[in-house]
């Protein structure tokens, strides 16, 4: 399996800077806001430490000036803070919501068999965890991270400000703390992946488990199962403890780091009020800057493992966004009709493996075709190369006398559709999953598409798909012929449309299956022979090779493959 | 969740000391400027830098090992709740979509024991508060009175404002929610919608419902952004307040210069602990609701099912032919000496023959019953044979495929009465054929129950039931238009 790729450190950045700077006005007065609030909020301890020396001099009514200056340069910081805070989060939902529709866009685009080959799982992780986690990292992190870094580098300033020897005893537990995030963010990284692993395994289990309960408990399998649970949720546990105890060993070395500071600022205004550098005041001020210092500290560095794992993600997103897009020249040809000419279809998954050998097959304009043939002979593989999925290893495809690969995504879907056996219902009103097929469609043009397959579920704004009302396999199918008489291809492909339905279903899809085909070219993979009797012409495929082709009175004459499955299939029929 | 008790003492009586000991920092610094920086002497200076560095090993050992603590107790209750929901959910059928189940399962119980985690951390920060409080009166009492007094109305005042906060994010989280479920809805369909070239339709759906819940997420980071501000300026107001008395009081020489840092130190340390509280209390309501939804799951009755008596003598091959299957399936699961094998049969991750072997009955034939289900053609497909993973619950494998590995584990399991639901819709007719021979030969003086419409499986049988006549296959078809009708359409 190839997976989906991931963009490098330096396109992330790029890529990443050139989508802030859409928004740079925004990018601009946010920073300089935070910026103000920043410097604001540095007011106050040098403030304080000036009411500390009048109180010294008993000066109380220059204190009181102080302490309006105190109460104003709150109110100030707290304007900026709501400014800044308001716009970096606005531009951080806007970056998010435009890569996240980005990625749907690209998603949607690319080709199918590049979607396969990746493995559907890959891409349904990206769009759910990916996204939630840069959320997350724009929603909680972020304007804490900003807010928290401009504090630190403004209060060094300050620090130096009241005189350069504090700046430097404040450095003094710097190395502390960059080794510390140093071990942190390279313990962290894999630590937080592997539960976030291991909690994808439990949830899986369950979703597994809790699922399958009928199965389960057919089986009497419940003992079995929930113990399978349990030791999925103790790897989990394992791994929250782990991470538990990562941090509080991280917390435990800035503390250090907080003591050795602390300890020396201290000592720095010692000295320094014993050389009559500075007064008592600045002192004072210097130690509660640092304290003050603690708290933003200590979220930069704990910050800066979401940071890195919401960089992780975006890569990932980024890698899917930026894949080149294949290359679709529009043909000039127009489709004449929906005949099929195949000519020498060969087709290898895994080379040295090949599936198909060589398989000719001509289909006039409007008549229908069934493939007959035991599993494994290629008959789902024949489907994928008539209807453009693949590219066939050598040989051509020509649709209404147009090639395939010739044709643009949108004529290829004006030519044909394919139905497989895997369905999906689209979360939603039931109306808005058919409108998939045709936007715009009225509502008695959706009412005459399920009256075609012979629909007796729920109305058409019924919400259904995933957490709303479910519909039978047989009804989802019925939904999916539906959409297929609404994109109105000129060639349809039915791979084993029927085939999950119960007995009683098959027969309600079957003639829901006809409805679909009239008027157009129709390829039908079938197990129920009713259906291959009922086609124009039966295609026999054994091992990749067609080895009988003719009507369904020829083939039985003839007495071969399809014969002998006939003859097996109408046994017991009377 | 009581059985944590223990623990959640033991976090308590840790975080509480760690609280105590982070109160005590600005205390230690207005000291050190107070009996060291002001009279200069060095042995001062070291002594209390002693006294600080005592503390913060207090603090940071007590932290530490309190956290932990906190953690065990929560994730320990956490999957004694997972596991009590899991048995529920096996033990019957339940009114329930398994979604809702394993939400309940996982988030509930995450937030039910998060009150386990944040128990202690409330603890910690009502007894920091005192701590802070106690200390400030001793530094003086009017100005302890006037930090002790004042902090209370401004936690109303905070919490006052987040309130509609919580509402908004609740629902804005739902509107998120929605975006990201339309999202992965659409890449899990994703080949459906290239099947039939919806593109486009779809992508102009996302773009609408991403940019409502953008909408949405606006609104809330206003109010977020303006919550933030406000705790700024309410907290810088308050320092204001304090520095103005305290001055007063250290100018007139009722407290001293240190202890005017120490206040201004204790007034900043509170909003912590206030901090606590509010979160603590949207946890604890969080936690009820989720503790609430636990328990209602875990009560829940089993879906009724109708008791059925299907006339069969021992080691009898019955078919049953009917349009309504579901009640019979019910009532027959229900009964301890049955294995219902339902149509919708799931696999478990792990290889074909482990799903096979899953139920085995210990004195069966593996090859002889997978001979006998058409699963040696299924390995014989595939590039690892028996020992192809199974994923996706099965999905990895085609209709077929599934059905025969489904059927052999059923055979293997060798039950008294074993119940099949159209056990062969996607397989071929010769297959079909075969398989319906196998299944007779391997249950052969066992008893048997398949409700299909499939000749070739209705062929075998010993009798049919069909809207109450039974026969033979043959002799309905002769007898009976309306079994013609039913079962050769």
């Amino acid at each position: 399996m190839t997976l989906l790729p991931i963009s490098s450190p330096r396109d992330t950045r790029r890529l990443m800077l050139k989508l802030v700077a859409k928004h740079k006005l925004m990018a601009v007065t946010a920073m300089v806001c935070l910026l103000g609030a920043a410097g604001l909020s540095l007011v106050t301890a040098p403030l304080l430490g000036s009411i500390v020396d009048l109180a010294v001099a008993g000066d109380v009514s220059a204190i009181t000036d102080r302490v309006l200056l105190v109460g104003g340069a709150a109110l100030a910081q707290g304007i900026l803070a709501f400014g800044g805070l308001t716009l970096v989060a606005r531009l951080g939902e806007r970056v998010l919501a435009s890569l996240r529709e980005d990625f749907v866009a690209q998603v949607l685009d690319l080709p199918l068999d590049r979607i396969e080959a990746g493995g559907s799982g890959d891409l349904t992780s990206r769009v759910t965890e990916d996204v939630a986690m840069i959320s997350q990292a724009v929603r909680t992190a972020l304007p804490d991270f900003i807010q928290s870094a401009l504090v630190l580098g403004l209060t060094l300033v300050g620090l130096a400000a009241l005189d350069w020897r504090f700046g430097v005893a404040a450095l003094l537990a710097v190395p502390i703390q960059a080794a510390t995030a140093r071990w942190y963010v390279q313990r962290s990284g894999p630590l937080y992946t592997a539960r976030r692993v291991a909690a994808g395994g439990e949830q899986q289990q369950l979703f597994e488990s809790v699922g399958g309960a009928e199965t389960v408990r057919a089986f009497r399998l419940n003992d079995e199962h929930v113990s399978l649970v349990g030791r999925k949720v103790d790897a989990t546990i394992k791994l929250i403890v782990a991470v538990t105890r990562t941090q509080t060993q991280f917390f435990g070395r800035l503390n250090a780091a907080e003591l050795v500071g602390l300890s020396a600022v201290l000592v720095a205004g010692f000295l320094l009020v014993q050389a009559g550098s500075v007064t008592i005041g600045a002192a004072s001020a210097a130690a509660l800057y640092f304290a003050n210092l603690f708290g933003p500290i200590n979220s930069v560095l704990f910050l800066l493992d979401t940071v890195q794992s919401a960089a992780a993600s975006l890569a990932r997103l980024l890698g899917v966004i930026t894949m080149s897009d294949p290359v679709a020249e529009s043909s000039a040809k127009s489709l004449v009709d929906g005949s099929v000419k195949a000519v020498g279809l060969r087709h290898s998954y895994v080379a040295d493996h090949p599936v198909l050998h060589g398989v000719d097959l001509d289909i006039p304009a409007g008549s229908t075709v069934a493939l007959v043939g035991a599993s494994g002979g290629g008959k789902t593989t024949l489907a994928k190369l008539l209807a453009g999925v693949h590219e066939p290893t050598s040989g051509t495809v020509h649709i209404g006398g147009v090639a395939v690969s010739d044709m643009d995504r949108l004529t290829l879907r004006k030519a044909v559709v394919l139905v497989t056996q895997e369905v999906h219902v689209f979360a939603g009103p039931l109306a808005d999953d058919l409108r998939l097929a045709k936007p715009g469609a009225g509502e008695e043009e959706l009412r005459s598409a399920l009256d075609a397959v012979g629909w007796r579920g729920p109305d058409l704004d019924t919400v259904v798909g995933d957490g709303g009302h479910a519909l039978t396999v047989t009804q989802a199918q019925q939904v999916a012929l539906a959409r297929l008489i609404l994109a109105d291809p000129l060639l349809a492909i039915l791979d084993e449309a029927t085939a999950e339905a119960g007995s009683s279903g098959a027969r309600v899809l079957e003639s829901a299956a006809k409805a679909a085909l009239r008027d157009r070219t129709g390829i039908v993979v079938a197990h129920r022979l009713t259906q291959a009797a009922a086609a124009d012409s039966i295609v026999v495929l054994d091992h990749g090779r067609i080895v009988e082709h003719g009507t369904h009175a020829e083939l039985v004459a003839a007495g071969g493959r399809y014969a002998r499955l006939w003859a097996a299939w109408s046994a017991h029929r009377g | 969740m009581f059985a944590q008790r223990g623990r959640i003492l033991a976090a308590s009586a840790l975080l509480v000391a760690h609280q105590a000991g982070e109160a005590a920092v600005p205390v230690l610094i207005g000291v050190v400027i107070d009996k060291a920086v002001a009279s200069g002497q060095t042995s001062r200076l070291l002594f209390w830098l002693a006294v600080l560095a005592l503390d913060f090993l207090v603090l940071s050992l007590c932290w530490r090992f309190g956290t932990r603590i906190g953690t065990v107790a929560g994730v320990q209750a956490d999957r004694r709740l997972r596991l009590a929901v899991t048995t529920r959910a096996l033990a019957g059928p339940i009114d329930m979509l398994p979604g809702a189940v394993v939400s309940v399962a996982t988030s509930d119980a995450r937030r039910t024991t998060m009150v386990n985690f944040v128990l202690p951390h409330g603890i910690a920060a009502a007894v920091g508060a005192i701590v802070a409080g106690t200390a400030l009166l001793a530094v003086s009492i009017p100005l302890g009175l006037l930090i002790v007094l004042g902090t209370p109305p401004l936690l109303l005042l905070v919490r006052l404002m987040s309130m509609p906060l919580e509402r908004r994010s609740s629902a804005q989280q739902e509107r998120a929610a929605d975006a990201a479920g339309v999202a992965t809805d659409l890449v899990r369909g994703v080949r459906i919608l290239k099947g039939i070239g919806a593109e486009r339709a779809a992508l102009a759906r996302y773009r609408r419902i991403s940019r409502e819940s953008l909408r949405a997420t606006l609104h809330t980071t206003r109010a977020e952004a303006g919550y933030s501000a406000a705790v700024i300026v309410v907290n810088g107001v308050f320092l204001a307040i304090v520095a103005l008395v305290g001055g007063r009081l250290a100018a007139s020489g009722s407290i001293t210069v240190g202890q005017l840092v120490s206040a201004a130190g204790l007034a900043v340390f509170l909003v912590g602990p206030l901090n606590t509280f509010g979160e603590i209390t949207a946890a604890l309501a969080a936690g009820r609701a989720s503790a609430g939804r636990i328990a209602e799951t875990v009560g829940q009755p089993d879906i009724a099912a109708d008791s059925v008596e299907i006339a069969m003598a021992e080691g009898e091959f019955v078919c049953v032919v009917t349009e309504e299957p579901a009640p019979l399936l019910r009532g027959l699961a229900a009964r301890s000496d049955v294995l219902v094998s339902p149509h919708h049969a799931d696999l478990f991750a792990g290889t074909i023959i482990d799903n096979v072997t899953a139920a085995a009955a210990p004195h069966m034939n593996a090859t002889e019953v997978m001979r006998a289900a058409g699963v040696d053609q299924v390995a014989d497909a595939l590039p690892d044979g028996l020992r192809t993973t199974v994923t996706e619950r099965g999905r990895s494998l085609s209709g077929g495929q599934r059905q025969r590995v489904a059927l052999a584990r059923a055979l293997l399991a060798d039950p008294p009465i074993l119940v099949l639901h159209d056990p062969t819709t996607a397989v071929d007719a010769v297959t079909e054929a075969e398989i319906a021979r196998g299944i007779r030969t391997i249950r052969d003086g066992r008893t048997t129950v398949v409700i299909t419409t499939s000749p070739a499986l209705l062929a075998e049988a010993d009798r049919v039931l069909f809207a109450g006549t039974s026969g033979t296959h043959a002799h309905l078809i002769r007898d009976n238009a309306d079994y013609r009708a039913a079962v050769l359409a």
